[in-house]
């Protein structure tokens, strides 16, 4: 609900260019605004002033736990949930999520995180989902394309499923990992779970991915 | 009242020159926190536990809070004044939108287009670090990880932790340098993975 004039000026910089302008905040569950319902209010604001004060083409969101600075837990899957319900349901304005799950690469955990925003995000009609920034988005070398690869796949298997049958499902997947946050496995480099001349995830991520993806589909989601 | 003129950026600036004057801590620990517990109440939001909602009206309540939450106005923090909007020119805004655009070129674009709760077509994936740091000598390597991931439609780009072996430190020439080379690298990695019109 803050803006100061440099970016105003840079603004004017992207209109002038004909750019596609993204406008991005990402509140605080827990910050100035408090509570649950309250930062959702917030978010609602904040993303309509993208497309009045910067004329953006698109939002990008982000609601973050004070806490855990983290993307990826029930308050903050919640407030993304209905802001977006509430922009997509009353306006024509397209909006993004962007991924800050606690967990580090090549863990069950940080796979299973992104699957409940990418359930939470596909559901509620957001446009486009951004990331994955794991371990937070604060350790060097700690994010890989796997990571997006379960977002998408994700994203697409939840599209078309009834609202109540995705609400059943988190209810079951993120109790899975919302009680390690304290103690998130940090995970692998990039280095570490990738064959850096190849490009190619090491077999035991891949055997990661595979367990957490079972254990998504044990949870009721059905992959395409 | 109608609008005289869609707002802009020049609008805005004029705007944050004149407006009621307002000190930052007061806006951070007074205006936002008291207006919003106000809205939650007016409007008796309570989203009951639910993740993604079912409940249209309550939905529709939390756009009409967030919608005065705005009119509320934006606080500009080197002029320490309010901008404020009328209805009409939100309502302007919100009429307006952009229908849909492209993002990359050729073979490689892809097209953003409305989705509604619940729509069977997926949203677009923009993979990739989302700001996380990224040592130099791998920052080509990481992005075409996404690049390589069909899955994966456009990039999204990491922050080098070093350019030439220097932190590329705010307001010096090698943060220039180190925003120029990532988005150079990043088209790099995004051809060599054989999708050199991704947007990025």
């Amino acid at each position: 609900m803050k803006i100061d004039l440099d970016a105003i000026s840079v603004i004017a910089h992207y209109h002038g260019n004909n750019d596609i302008i993204m406008d991005e905040q990402m509140p605080i569950y827990g910050g100035y605004a408090g509570g649950l319902e309250e930062t959702a209010i917030v978010d609602v604001a904040s993303a309509i002033n993208a497309f009045v004060m910067s004329g953006a083409s698109w939002h990008l969101d982000g609601p973050v736990h004070i806490r855990w600075g983290s993307t990826n837990t029930r308050e903050t899957l919640a407030i993304a949930g209905w802001s977006s319900a509430a922009i997509t349901n009353h306006t024509g304005f397209m909006t993004g999520n962007q991924y800050y799950p606690c967990a580090g690469p090549c863990t069950e955990m940080v796979f299973l995180e992104v699957a409940a925003q990418a359930m939470t995000d596909s559901a509620s009609g957001r446009e486009i989902l951004s990331g994955v920034a794991a371990a937070k988005g604060v350790i060097t070398d700690k994010t890989t394309g796997m990571e997006a690869r379960m977002m998408g796949e994700v994203a697409r298997a939840a599209a078309g499923v009834d609202i109540a049958e995705i609400n059943k499902i988190l209810s079951k997947l993120v109790p899975s990992y919302e009680k390690n946050f304290a103690n998130a496995p940090q995970g692998k480099t990039f280095q570490e779970c990738y064959d850096v001349k190849t490009i190619t995830p090491t077999d035991e991520h891949v055997k990661v991915y595979e367990a957490a993806k079972k254990k998504i589909e044990g949870f009721g989601l059905v992959f395409k | 009242m109608t609008y005289k003129r869609s707002i802009d950026a020049y609008e805005f600036y004029n705007r944050a020159k004149i407006g009621e004057k307002c000190s930052q801590d007061d806006w951070d620990l007074m205006h936002v926190p008291m207006k919003a517990m106000e809205l939650k109440q007016k409007y008796g939001l309570d989203f009951k536990g639910e993740i993604v909602p079912t409940d249209a009206d309550m939905i529709e309540k939390l756009f009409q809070a967030g919608f005065d939450m705005l009119m509320a106005g934006i606080f500009v923090t080197d002029t320490n004044r309010i901008v404020k909007y009328t209805e009409d020119e939100i309502w302007d805004a919100i009429n307006n939108p952009m229908p849909e655009f492209q993002l990359g070129w050729g073979r490689d674009a892809v097209t953003m287009k409305r989705r509604e709760m619940g729509d069977k077509r997926g949203p677009l994936i923009q993979g990739g670090p989302t700001g996380s740091p990224v040592s130099e000598n791998v920052f080509y390597e990481v992005h075409m990880s996404y690049a390589l991931e069909r899955e994966v439609d456009t990039l999204v780009n990491g922050v080098m932790t070093t350019v030439r072996g220097y932190p590329p430190t705010p307001k010096t020439p090698f943060e220039i340098l180190a925003a120029k080379t990532e988005s150079r690298i990043i088209k790099q990695s995004a051809a060599t993975a054989g999708r050199p019109g991704m947007g990025i």
